[in-house]
């Protein structure tokens, strides 16, 4: 299940139908492997954590487990915009542990076929990381980004974060 | 490494806990054999244990562990007989056989058997079954003879066999004394660390025991069972008041009081709960406090020192995280005590005192909180010494050292690298011992004191929480936001005006009696913003931390909570002053300081 998009990558497996779960980030529509995704919530209320990156968010309590709250519109350096109806959690599944990334609406779960997908483009907008861009999906009318969300975090960061 | 062939895993299972359960009993027996050597029940029952673990091994055909416990057994069966004498040399060689023992339990259980050195250790056990001479004084502890200097030179971990295979050897009345090859090193067994074990589960060092099963009495699982029937019954009650509440029932006059009633039902019966799921995670510290007879037999004969162990309280029960935590940093204060503390005999009678030192370790009870304490009657903590040594270590300036009061010179015992030794020896000296010991304690929310008088010993108190899932805890509020401190580490609250802050290099004090507390600004450390206007009064949390203090400045204090500790995960694991987070009782999410770690960042 880890690697369920590394077959993406992978010439000899392009028909492979993979599931994703799509969702909104200032007029951008984004995707993620459905697997990973365990639950999607509304935004309860979020304690917030001091001495953490601007984008964490906090933490907030799903059914007695503590999960960090990462937002993703600061995380990719996007502006900020208000919370309102749309706005949902994202719980996922990050190598065992869960992690909520706020996100500006969920829209659906699509099916595409692993041969739909495309390489990035060389030189996507800056503030993305390349590294967890796993694609593109270019359809007839919508252009989706394809995540991998697990190496959103660099390395650095994830030292920062637990070395601080 | 073959697998081992063992059909039944049930079978080996339960062999390995048995196994494990004896080799710990037995060690404190042999201990204790020493002492009263005609104590046969004693020594029937180590003879039992050693049989049955001989008996269950060739059953499963473990050839190795056959062997050694067989011959084991021969010995121990001539000493129960009383065709030997139990002398130091002796009980060194059949500990030495233990310690194999344990070492080969440790492969099986580390599911890869190998081939391990048993000759050393046999050959060894060899000469004690034909020895007729039941050698009424034992073999004086002469310097190693030039012929048995070979073995001299072997590495460092086969610490104890050392003089045991001299001594063996040196037995002339065996007619086995056939210049034996000279004993291998029993380097190969010393090593307690299997190489490399596949399982997770095989924690540090020689802990043999299992913590991944637990026994627990049929009693307590009955209570536990009892409890939960009742907890069924109010959740059944719960769904009936909720009913009665859909179908517009709300407005009866009893509404209320049936549901104050069923509040405070629950509340019970869940404390309850608590307090049995707690206490069956509660194992007595005995089984750590066990090891230390054996330590502290073979440190004293290393050392030329006498002592005697004395330990109270062992059967004070605690958590198990507790326990696997506080075995390194006892072990330390041990050493301590065994090599800076005590005096040699000589030293003892000059200075008046009787030729054998006493080490108490002690377990208590205290509230929620357990008090191991760990006391010599040494020579007692030279603080002039220590100051002098940390000067010269360029650790404090001679003024710093001018205005130290008594305990901030033993604080300085915990810095890492110090040390008053000259020369690092095996035992001690490195400067790591006492650093480790804070460290382990900080990690548990304990604290730690030190009463030392000169001339006349130290002791060395550690207050630890009786568990780690769940603590007691005082909420406060820091400008809007509720943070939890563990009590435990909370030594009083105080109401101040902060017109009474001094300000000492950048740093805000307040004199509390006759110390000086360094303040922290929980709202500036934290980055909380200012809500509504300045208050001149605010509350001031005095906490420990170890052997630190300080006083963490807050809006408001909310009240005392038990509370059950959760983590925030990997990725916000290391959030400098958070220890963790809990959740409140409306839900939100509370994160716990660590008052440790707070101090660091201050600093």
């Amino acid at each position: 299940m880890q690697n369920a998009l590394v077959p993406v990558n992978a010439d000899n497996l392009h028909d492979e139908l993979i599931q994703l779960v799509s969702f909104n980030l200032d007029q951008e529509e984004y995707g993620v492997d459905v697997l990973k995704v365990r639950e999607i919530i509304r935004m309860p209320i979020v304690t917030r954590v001091p001495n953490t990156p601007n984008y964490v968010e906090g933490v907030i309590n799903l059914r007695g487990k503590v999960v960090p709250i990462i937002c993703m519109r600061k995380k990719f350096g996007l502006s900020e915009a208000e919370n309102d109806k749309q706005t949902r959690i994202m719980v996922m599944d990050m190598d065992g542990e869960l992690m909520g990334f706020i996100v500006d609406a969920v829209s659906e779960v699509i099916r595409i076929s692993g041969s739909d997908i495309q390489p990035s483009p060389a030189m996507v907008a800056g503030n993305i990381d390349q590294e967890c861009i796993a694609g593109v999906i270019n359809q007839a009318e919508r252009l989706l980004v394809l995540l991998n969300l697990e190496k959103m975090f660099s390395r650095d960061e994830k030292n920062l974060f637990t070395g601080m | 490494m073959p697998p081992i062939d063992c059909e039944d895993q049930e079978l080996l299972d339960g062999f390995l806990a048995e196994t494990t359960e004896l080799l710990e009993k037995l060690d404190d027996d042999l201990i204790t054999l020493e002492k009263s050597s005609d104590d046969t029940d004693l020594m029937n029952r180590i003879f039992r244990s050693i049989h049955t673990i001989k008996g269950a091994s060739s059953f499963l055909g473990f050839d190795l562990l056959v062997k050694v416990t067989h011959k084991t057994e021969d010995v121990l069966n001539r000493l129960r007989k009383g065709e030997l004498l139990v002398t130091p040399s002796i009980m060194d060689v059949i500990l030495e056989a233990t310690d194999l023992v344990k070492l080969l339990v440790g492969d099986i259980k580390a599911g890869d058997i190998q081939e391990r050195e048993t000759e050393g250790t046999i050959n060894k056990l060899l000469p004690l079954l034909t020895e007729t001479v039941t050698a009424p004084q034992p073999p004086a502890e002469v310097e190693t003879s030039p012929e048995q200097s070979p073995i001299a030179p072997q590495p460092e971990n086969s610490d104890s066999s050392t003089p045991a295979a001299t001594e063996t050897d040196s037995a002339p009345a065996a007619p086995a004394a056939t210049p034996l090859p000279v004993p291998k090193p029993a380097s190969d067994a010393a090593p307690k660390k299997a190489p490399a074990p596949p399982k997770p589960a095989d924690g540090k060092g020689d802990d043999l025991s299992d913590n991944t099963t637990v026994r627990v009495d049929v009693k307590r699982l009955d209570d536990l069972m009892n409890q939960v029937g009742e907890l069924v019954l109010e959740r059944n009650r719960m769904i009936q008041i909720n009913q009665d509440l859909q179908q517009n029932d709300a407005n009866r006059p009893d509404f209320h009081e049936e549901f104050g009633k069923l509040t405070k039902r629950m509340s019970f019966v869940t404390s309850e709960l608590q307090m049995q799921v707690l206490k069956m995670r509660m194992i007595p510290v005995e089984k750590v406090f066990k090891k230390f007879p054996r330590i502290v037999r073979s440190m004293s004969r290393d050392l030329g020192k006498e002592v005697d162990l004395q330990i109270v309280g062992e059967e004070t029960e605690l958590d198990r995280s507790v326990v696997d935590e506080i075995g390194d940093p006892l072990i330390h204060l041990i050493r301590n005590a065994m090599d800076h503390g005590l005096e040699t005999p000589e030293e003892r009678l000059e200075a008046g005192k009787s030729r054998c030192g006493t080490l108490v370790l002690a377990a208590i009870h205290e509230g929620n909180q357990i008090i191991i304490s760990m006391k010599d009657d040494g020579r007692g903590i030279d603080t002039e010494r220590v100051g002098r040594k940390a000067i010269e270590k360029g650790l404090i300036t001679e003024e710093q050292f001018a205005a130290m009061g008594q305990r901030e010179v033993f604080d300085l015992l915990f810095l890492p690298g110090f040390s008053t030794k000259e020369k690092t020896t095996d035992l001690s000296g490195r400067g790591v011992g006492m650093d480790v010991v804070k460290t382990n304690i900080k990690k548990l929310n304990g604290l730690i004191e030190i009463k030392s008088t000169k001339g006349l010993g130290s002791e060395f108190i550690l207050r630890l929480p009786l568990t780690l899932a769940i603590i007691q805890s005082l909420l406060v509020e820091v400008e809007g936001e509720i943070y939890s401190i563990p009590l435990s580490s909370v030594l009083e609250t105080l109401r101040v005006d902060q017109r009474q802050f001094h300000l000492i290099g950048g740093q805000e004090v307040l004199k509390l009696r006759d110390i000086v507390l360094p303040l922290i600004r929980l709202q500036k450390i934290f980055n909380v913003q200012q809500r509504g206007e300045a208050d001149n009064f605010c509350y001031v949390v005095v906490v420990g931390a170890a052997e630190k203090r300080m006083g963490l400045v807050v809006t408001r204090l909310v009240g005392q909570q038990e509370v059950a500790i959760k983590s925030l995960g990997n990725y916000l694991a290391n959030i400098p002053g958070i220890a963790g987070s809990t959740i409140l009782g409306d839900g939100r999410v509370a994160l716990i300081i660590d008052p440790v770690a707070m101090s660091e960042v201050c600093e």
